[in-house]
This record gives structure tokens, C-alpha cells and sequence, in this order.
């Protein structure tokens, strides 16, 4: 039984996972959630799949299941770790350290202010939840600055987040940075000579070129 | 957070949580923080959980401690806590640090992580994300309105507050699903993923919040039992 993934080739989460999965090099079976139908919210999908009403769910070869999409990629890495590109810094304490400060870095100082200003201005609209909320998206982009403006610091000394080399880190950026540059807010990203170099070395890797070609 | 100190901002205070005070904080951990900050004490409570001897230099919030150049040079983002290991190896994001004790220090006191088998790891790692989408954000942006912003003399935006309410009771419902098959949130061992509650969760039943927990039999028996642990009691002690 090939890895099963429950999701939509558009949606963020999901395409944390697909990369993941490509850069390990590992067949998996996307099967496609109905966001639109709210087949994500039925009973079914609820009791059997996802408690929290969202997308991906990943099944395993052997029927294991694990959701939250940082999770997954973490559990693919460690289930599958002499396969593909090596995600995570393996045994050195001290740079598992840095890689654990770098991936709390996406979660406190990015994913809230990027994922907040695409649903704004994107995801909002479209759920039918009402205008984007000008006041709100002013705040998330003075606080994304102010945080860019260290990433700039950081990335001045190392080409990744946790160090020398791209790790899942770096992989968590791709898919909100995606929709922001979308909505064209790359400037958040251009203005930063370090973090735009940073930027377009990751996006310019072959699985995410895959992933948007799904798209 | 702008809580007062006594201290000023002249003088570093050490605190230790069971030897003498020293100013030698060579071959010690040290934490920058304050204990009233909820993310310092998810590492207190870390290594307290560990049994490992460590020092607070206070880095006081109100005075702009965190914002000074040597305190920016170990902390980038200016936000606390950070901490020195024994071999001067610094490392920030609270719940980064408390993974990093409990690989470094592996076998010493609680095991936080389970280790040696993938599925419950993988499982682990589901729990500490459940902690960080569904929780964190709702409970941290209540007790602003409620604790934090009243601290320094403004009011709470009561309609904000039940929004966050709203969509954390709805989360806390699935909580209450899932604890209620097994012990903890990621499965039948207490882990860093349940610890990571612990200061949110107690400031939202200083603000009057208990409902949240109190109308979930599940949840309020998981809370319970975290709460009650000698490590977070101690840390609780020391604010």
C-alpha cells in the first residue's frame, strides 16, 4: 500500500507535505480532499481522518496515520531518514538544537503575519467571510518586517535558518511565502539582499518546483 | 509583559532553585527570563522536570533589558527566554530549548520525549503541533487581553476575547475527544507536548477562564493531573 495523503495540491499545509515526500524521494498517492464541499468538516472525515476538521492526514504503508503537516514532514524524516535529502541534522545535539530554535522561529516569528495577511486578503474572500481587514493586515506587515529584519541578521551569517544546510526549517517557509509573493507582497522577501538570496535558493529546489507544478 | 521588578536594572539578579546563589555562572545553565513569563517557565519547568541546577539572570520586560545589545546579540528578536548551556552554547524559542534539555540530557530525571519507536514519535510530534495550532495562539491572545494589557493600564477588547473563547472551546472539544482514549495528548506517557500548556493554561484560570477546562470531564481530568506535578508546582512557587 503506497503512502496515502489526504489534502489538495493548493492548499499550504498540504504542500509542505508533498515537498517533503518529493525530496525524500518517496512514491505517495495524493487523494483529494473537497475543501469547497466542506468534506473536511462531514462526520466521517472527522471520526476517521481528521479531528480537527483540516487537511493533510497521512496514511502510511503499514495504515499508521499522522496529521498536522509539520508533524508529518518531522515523522517522514525520521521514518525514512538514508532516503533522499537528509531534512533534519542527525545525532549532534547542539545542531538538532539550532534546528529546533529555527523551526520555532517559522512557527512564532513568520507563519502567523504571512499566514494572516494571504487570509486577509485571499482565503477570507473566498470562504465568504467578509472583507479583508485593512487594519489587521497593516499590523501583520509592520510585525513581518520587523522579524524579516533579523531573518536578514541571520541569514547574513549562514545560508539556512538552522545553519549550513536546508533543512524543514526552511521547507515550512515555501508554501505561505508562495501565496504572500502571489498577492505580490515579495517585496517582503526582495528588500532583504540575504533573505532574498535565501528565498530564491529554496524555491528554486526541484520538489517545490514540483509541488506548484501540481498545482 | 511589563510586570515590576524590584531589582534594578543596574544589578542582574542570580536565583537558583535550590543552591546558594552565585555569581559564578560558569559550567551552569542559565536562563534569561523572568519567572512571570509564560515561556520561561516552560523551560523552568523543563529542567526542573530534568533535575538540573540552573541560574535566572533576569532580563526585565519594563526596563528594556531585552532590547539592549548584549541581550540582542544572544536573542535577535528581543523576546525571552534564552539559555546558556554548561559549555556556554546558547540556544532561544522556549520550546526549542526544551527539546534541546531533553536530547542533551537524555537520561536525567523525566523522560519528555518518547524515543525508540517512530509511530510514537511521530505521534509526539503530532501532539507538540496539536499544542502550537489549536492552543497556544487562542489561550496567549486571551490572556493578553485579559492579564497582560490590563498590567499596563488598558482595558480588554471583551469582544476579542469571545471570539478566542469561542474557537478554543471548539478546539478544546476535540481535546476532550481525544483524552478521552488516552492519558495524555500524545498517548499514555506525559510529554513536553502537555507541559507546553502549563503557563497558558494556568493564566487562563487566573483570568476567570476555568470553564474552558471545568465543562471538559477529559480535559479537565488531563489538566489535573499536569498541574499537579511537583515540577510546575515548583515553578509556580517561584513567581
Amino acid at each position: 500500500m503506497p503512502i496515502k495523503v489526504y489534502g489538495t495540491p493548493t492548499s499550504t499545509c498540504t504542500q509542505r507535505v508533498l515537498t517533503t515526500l518529493i525530496e525524500k524521494g518517496l512514491p505517495y498517492e495524493l487523494i483529494k480532499v473537497n475543501l469547497a464541499a466542506g468534506e473536511q468538516k462531514t462526520q466521517e472525515y472527522l471520526d476517521e481522518k481528521q479531528p480537527f476538521g483540516v487537511v493533510p492526514v497521512l496514511i502510511d504503508e503499514d495504515g499508521f496515520k499522522i496529521y498536522e503537516s509539520r508533524a508529518i514532514c518531522r515523522y517522514l524524516e525520521l521514518k525514512y531518514k538514508g532516503k533522499g535529502t537528509e531534512l533534519m541534522p542527525t545525532n549532534d545535539v547542539k545542531a538538532l538544537g539550532l534546528f529546533e530554535q529555527a523551526a520555532s522561529i517559522e512557527m512564532s516569528y513568520y507563519d502567523p503575519y504571512v499566514s494572516g495577511i494571504v487570509f486577509e486578503r485571499l482565503f477570507k474572500g473566498m470562504k465568504g467571510l467578509g472583507d479583508p481587514d485593512e487594519a489587521k493586515i497593516a499590523l501583520y506587515r509592520e510585525q513581518l518586517n520587523a522579524k524579516l529584519d533579523v531573518y536578514e541578521k541571520i541569514l547574513s551569517k549562514q545560508p539556512y535558518l538552522a545553519g549550513q544546510d536546508f533543512t524543514l526549517a526552511d521547507l515550512f517557509h515555501l508554501s505561505y511565502g508562495n501565496r504572500l509573493v502571489k498577492l505580490n507582497e515579495g517585496h517582503f522577501f526582495e528588500s532583504r539582499p540575504h533573505v532574498k538570496d535565501w528565498w530564491n535558493r529554496i524555491t528554486s529546489r526541484p520538489s517545490w518546483q514540483q509541488v506548484l507544478a501540481l498545482a | 509583559m511589563g510586570c515590576s521588578s524590584s531589582v534594578s536594572s543596574s544589578q542582574p539578579v542570580h536565583r537558583t532553585n535550590n543552591i546558594q546563589s552565585s555569581y559564578d555562572t560558569r559550567g551552569t545553565i542559565v536562563v534569561y527570563g523572568m519567572i512571570q513569563s509564560p515561556a520561561t517557565q516552560r523551560v523552568l519547568a523543563t529542567l526542573i522536570e530534568k533535575g538540573l541546577k540552573f541560574q535566572l539572570k533576569v532580563i526585565n520586560l519594563k526596563a528594556g533589558e531585552n532590547l539592549s545589545r548584549s541581550y540582542l546579540e544572544k536573542q535577535p528578536f528581543g523576546t525571552i527566554p534564552a539559555l546558556d548551556d554548561v559549555d556556554g552554547f546558547t540556544i532561544y524559542e522556549s520550546r526549542a530549548i526544551s527539546r534541546y534539555l531533553e536530547m542533551k540530557y537524555k537520561d536525567k530525571g523525566t523522560e519528555l520525549i518518547p524515543k525508540g519507536n517512530i509511530k510514537v514519535e511521530g505521534l509526539f510530534e503530532q501532539a507538540a503541533s496539536i499544542e502550537l495550532s489549536y492552543f497556544d495562539s487562542y489561550a496567549n491572545g486571551i490572556v493578553t487581553e485579559r492579564i497582560f494589557k490590563k498590567m499596563r493600564g488598558g482595558e480588554p477588547d471583551m469582544n476579542k476575547v469571545a471570539e478566542l473563547r469561542r474557537d478554543l472551546a471548539k478546539n478544546l472539544d476535540v481535546y476532550d475527544q481525544i483524552l478521552s482514549t488516552q492519558s495524555y495528548l500524545a498517548g499514555n506517557m506525559f510529554t513536553l507536548a502537555d507541559l507546553f500548556h502549563l503557563p497558558l493554561g494556568s493564566l487562563l484560570l487566573k483570568c476567570g477562564e476555568d470553564e474552558l477546562f471545568e465543562s471538559r470531564p477529559h480535559v479537565k481530568q488531563w489538566w489535573n493531573k499536569i498541574s499537579t506535578r511537583q515540577a510546575w508546582k515548583t515553578v509556580q512557587a517561584m513567581a
